[in-house]
């Protein structure tokens, strides 16, 4: 840790001593300086009429929208699908043509059919997450060991039992895992999305100050996507650790 | 009744079912074929593309655009993150040096820093593989280092005790162990890569299969989206099916 810690700084001195010395015009690549003190302006006289905290929100908003819809729907649909070979049958194909599908790809559509507004980018990260949580959820239930649903339904456990207490929490690492891929995904499906058609968020911000060449606001809003990302992740791994305890120790 | 049907009949049973939905509601014009073509527009859509290509260029080489910047995105950042990955895994020290650059690459979404490269490498090829090469990066660097870190340390000290040199060991002892989870981490970037490159086509293109959808979408020929929607399912299955052969050849070892 104490070495990463010495890399970063190391990184931004580097950083700071290449954009003073005057090798790069500060208008293509700013300072470490120019930057925090686009922080400063961003954040007390916001941005364009917008404040950064409010683009920051509408963009978790749309996130948390389109995700929790996905796992809402697919880790139901997921776990049915695992234990009933009918529905499987019936609904796999379209999970397995959706999957290896860029979601950008079918954007221009959702924004055809639903309109430029919220619905569409919301439909957008419900349809990147979807497949991928359907997938991981119906994958878990398929993995429990036969011997185990035996074990139980021999000992005297009715079918809910068995679903409650031996499938469910056999499969919950492997749902867990498909949680933590498909929010990753949509994360970075959500901020292209707004740069292609937004009037706010933290992918609109990039878009509008390319436009007026502020680089600073545009490196300031990468820093804030990356730590997002980074506490995104982190935040559903602890979680991850906390509900599934026995993860490993099967 | 449903239980006794083979899977497979269940299936085509489910696609016909959606087959004959989409015929039914296109045919008798319940949507607009601007928001939804039906099977016969698709199908003469598809032909005039294949036959006058899409605004001056033939569909192929839409394709071959997009293929050859997946292609050397993807094998520049893999080939750079893997071996940066490789030496991650077998010195700490640049573990911990490099690793905090990693670890924030990896989430960050990569159209964010593509305006960026945009600004400084300008709109043409340069930005959208440099965009590629730092998407394949992380990906690839991880999938590497953690590949080396799970070798069973019994394998290298046996290796060592045997008189092996430390080149010996990361050659033969370490590079093999580590070569099944360095192709996942292949096939993984390379799902990546691809569809960070449609996206990337959408936002800022001139050419490729990405923009051609976008560019249809604007003057509303859905019929082109849909086939170019296809196209791109299509190659993006063939992708992941030529590294899954390849995984398969060259790690034959996995899971023995």
């Amino acid at each position: 840790m104490g070495r990463g810690v010495w890399s970063v700084v190391a990184m931004v001195v580097f950083w700071w001593g290449f954009t003073a010395s005057g090798a790069v015009s500060r208008d293509l690549l700013p300072s470490p300086v120019d930057v925090w003190a686009a922080l400063i302006e961003v954040v007390t006289q916001g941005y364009r009429g917008t404040t950064l905290w409010g683009n920051a929100l509408s963009t978790l908003g749309r996130l948390a929208g389109g995700f929790g819809t996905s796992v809402i729907v697919g880790v139901p649909l997921g776990l049915w699908m695992g234990s009933n070979r009918a529905a499987n049958a019936a609904i796999d194909w379209v999970v397995q043509f959706m999957r290896p599908l860029p979601p950008l790809s079918y954007m221009i559509l959702l924004i055809l059919w639903l309109g430029t507004g919220d619905l569409s980018k919301v439909a957008l990260l419900f349809l990147t997450a979807f497949p991928i949580v359907v997938a991981a959820s119906a994958s878990g239930v398929r993995g429990v060991k036969r011997q185990r649903i035996d074990v139980a339904l021999a000992l005297g456990a009715s079918r809910a039992d068995v679903f409650r207490h031996v499938i469910l929490p056999s499969a919950a690492p492997m749902v867990m895992t498909g949680l933590q891929i498909a929010l990753a995904a949509a994360f970075s499906t959500v901020v292209s999305a707004e740069l292609l058609a937004a009037s706010d968020g933290l992918g609109w911000m990039v878009i509008s100050a390319s436009t007026f060449l502020r680089n600073d606001v545009i490196i300031l809003c990468i820093l804030v996507l990356g730590g997002l990302g980074v506490g995104l992740a982190a935040m559903l791994r602890s979680l991850d650790l906390r509900l599934i305890h026995w993860r490993g120790r099967e | 009744m449903m239980r006794a049907l083979p899977s497979w009949v269940i299936s085509l049973m489910s696609i016909l079912c959606v087959a004959a939905i989409w015929f039914g509601i296109t045919h008798y014009g319940l949507v607009r074929d601007l928001f939804l073509p039906g099977p016969a527009d698709l199908w003469s859509g598809f032909n005039e593309l294949l036959e006058e290509g899409y605004k001056g260029r033939e569909l192929w080489e839409h394709a071959a655009m997009s293929l050859t910047r997946v292609g050397l995105g993807f094998l520049s950042g893999a080939l750079v993150g893997t071996a940066l990955g490789l030496g991650m895994g077998y010195l700490p020290k640049l573990n911990q040096i490099a690793a905090p650059f990693i670890e924030f690459l990896r989430p960050l979404p990569q159209l964010a820093y593509l305006i960026l490269l945009i600004v400084w490498l300008g709109i043409g090829e340069t930005s959208k593989i440099t965009m590629l090469f730092l998407a394949a990066l992380p990906v690839s660097a991880i999938a590497a280092r953690d590949g080396v870190a799970n070798v069973p340390p019994e394998r290298v000290r046996v290796a060592k005790t045997l008189g092996a040199t430390d080149w010996q060991v990361f050659t033969h002892v370490l590079l093999p162990s580590a070569l099944a989870e360095i192709m996942v981490g292949a096939r993984l970037a390379a799902g990546i890569v691809y569809g960070t490159l449609i996206a990337a086509e959408i936002i800022a293109g001139n050419g490729g299969i990405g923009w051609m959808i976008l560019d249809a979408g604007r003057f509303l020929r859905s019929d082109y989206v849909f086939a170019g929607i296809g196209l791109i399912g299509l190659t993006g299955i063939a992708i992941d099916r030529a590294l899954l052969l390849l995984e398969r050849r060259v790690v034959h070892w996995a899971g023995r």
